[in-house]
């Protein structure tokens, strides 16, 4: 698993990252969320021993990660899939790695037809389509089988089937009882993948939930109602608690009540109703409310 | 199996220096170097003693003209060092070396340990092609010359192949230091030439230069007069590893603290 405990990293008067703590899972997929620029890649760098926290720590299974005896067997990850010497093939850059930490050449060949490249492994690394260097930078984070992975942006650029196999790979690994990392600034990306969520915006942390309870029925559901007597029922919902906003003459939305509920008022009160429907707030919603929040009021000290 | 080790560390950094064409090209091109600026450099030494006086040609030594070739070829062993590093931050590669060996101590010890196992043998390769080329030039010319037998000979092989293990080594701190081939290159050919200049510095640089300056310092291994200063062979190298370990010792600071 991986800890963060009250990790910041600044640079010069910028905070890239703010006292950041959670810690990431074994056995489910954790989504690492963040509009652009939050500060999600400077924090896996950190975990992963490439930058230097300003302060705080990062551990992985209980050690920070430059002290792991055998780092590519304990962690594997995807940093930047275009990052390869563009004349050396496939196997090659794989070997490279592989031999620093004693991996033998049988469990390279392996990876290789893991991830779909067997036929291309003589090809150099450099010819390879987005597709296939994000595939190569995935067998170089399995090469070790590592019980915990960390990927950034593992899905940015890819086409349709790259996505797909992408999301069926981090939902196995989980399921085989690794911890598994994922950034993403795109909602939508995790709502399929992710089982946890951990948001973060200015390089502070917004959320770190479980999926379902991000978009739980909350203060953000509203009912959509339509009725010609639109006035009447908004003084009797009014009356019995909830928020009400007149969107047009025959049409309401209610706040802080829940759509049967609102439904048996215009009964008690014999209002028909033509329309009524909850809107349930959206995973995308409930993201972009978050993250506006932390634009608007997050950064006191001049953050980027 | 504690610990992945020195030795994994050395594996992986022999198949990435032997799996790019830039690096062991450079290397050949250092020996092509030697050897065709070895034929050069016979032929016009050996025209310019047929054409001297005799009191000249008596005081012609032609030892001067055998590593005046390596000397250029330096150039490229030193090239050849700063590319086994530099050639990772242009690929972008460094954070996924560093990921899979954190302990930067050991990834540069690495690096530098390929680079002077690989110079240990090409080293007095490319002295001997420097030396074999010009004494056979300078023998066809029918100006004086030397055999690999004859006495000093083969310890100036030795000497100007350990000196080119100490350049690669420089290189590798150059590559560490400033992270760009460009650069790196460039500054580390200047600051190796600079003894080239010292005819147009004051007296007293000149002959500091040409005394202390660590490649004139080192290169007494193999050379004596007027291109070399005074100083004992064995100073001289202590003058030029110490400065190599110096800028090692720099570049692992370096590279230690910064982020990848």
């Amino acid at each position: 698993m991986i800890r963060l405990r009250q990790l910041t990293k600044r640079y010069g008067s910028t905070t890239a990252v703010s006292d950041l703590s959670f810690d990431v899972s074994p056995g489910v997929v954790t989504g690492f969320l963040g509009p652009n620029g939050a500060g999600k890649t400077t924090t896996m760098r950190m975990i992963l021993g490439l930058d230097a926290p300003t302060s705080g720590t990062a551990t992985v299974r209980g050690r920070r990660y430059a002290d792991l005896p055998w780092p590519m067997r304990e962690v594997g990850a995807l940093l930047d899939a275009r990052a390869v010497h563009p004349r050396r093939s496939v196997l090659g850059h794989l070997l490279c790695l592989a031999r620093s930490n004693r991996i033998p050449r049988g469990r390279v060949e392996e990876v290789i037809g893991l991830v779909g490249l067997s036929r291309i492994a003589d090809r150099p690394a450099g010819a390879l389509s987005l597709g296939m260097s994000q595939r190569l930078g995935i067998a170089a984070a399995l090469l070790g089988d590592p019980a915990v992975l960390v990927f950034d942006e593992p899905v940015n650029g890819l086409d349709p089937e790259g996505v797909r196999w992408i999301r069926g790979l981090m939902r196995d690994l989980a399921a085989e009882g690794r911890t598994v990392l994922v950034s993403s600034h795109l909602m939508s990306e995790m709502a399929l993948t992710a089982d946890h969520l951990v948001v973060i915006g200015r390089g502070r942390l917004l959320a770190d939930t479980g999926l379902d309870a991000f978009v739980r029925p909350g203060p953000r559901d509203t009912v959509l109602v339509r009725t010609a007597d639109a006035g009447e029922l908004a003084h009797r919902l009014r009356e019995a608690g909830a928020a009400v906003r007149q969107e047009a003459e025959d049409t309401l939305v209610v706040t802080g009540m829940a759509g049967p509920e609102v439904g048996k008022v215009a009964m008690v009160h014999g209002v028909v109703l033509h329309e009524l429907t909850p809107h349930r707030t959206s995973l995308e919603e409930a993201y972009m409310e978050l993250t506006r929040t932390s634009v608007e009021f997050g950064g006191p000290e001049g953050e980027r | 199996m504690t610990a992945a080790g020195l030795a994994d560390v050395l594996r992986a950094e022999w198949t990435k220096f032997r799996t790019i064409r830039a690096t062991v090209g450079t290397l050949a091109g250092a020996f092509a170097a030697a050897v065709c600026y070895g034929v050069l450099f016979g032929s016009a030494n050996g025209r310019a003693y047929l054409a001297a006086a005799p009191g000249d040609q008596a005081a012609f030594d032609p030892m001067e003209t055998a590593f005046r070739a390596h000397m250029l070829a330096q150039l490229l062993v030193s090239a050849v060092g700063v590319l086994t590093v530099t050639s990772e931050y242009a690929a972008g590669t460094m954070p996924a070396s560093v990921t899979a060996v954190p302990r930067r101590g050991r990834l540069l010890a690495g690096k530098a340990a390929v680079v002077a196992l690989v110079m240990l043998p090409c080293g007095p390769l490319i002295a001997l092609g420097s030396f074999l080329t010009s004494q056979a030039m300078l023998a066809a010319r029918g100006a004086p010359s030397l055999a690999l037998t004859d006495p000093g000979v083969p310890g100036a092989l030795a000497g100007a192949g350990l000196y080119l293990v100490l350049i690669g080594l420089y290189g590798v701190a150059m590559g560490f230091l400033l992270r760009r081939t460009a650069g790196a290159v460039a500054l580390g050919s200047f600051l190796l030439l600079l003894p080239a200049m010292a005819p147009i510095l004051p007296g007293r640089a000149a002959e500091w230069v040409l005394t202390y300056w660590p490649t004139t310092a080192g290169a007494r291994l193999f050379t004596s007069g007027p291109l070399s200063g005074d100083l004992p062979a064995e100073a001289g190298l202590a003058v030029l590893t110490a400065t190599v370990l110096a800028m090692l010792l720099a570049a692992l600071a370096l590279f230690r603290t910064r982020d990848v």
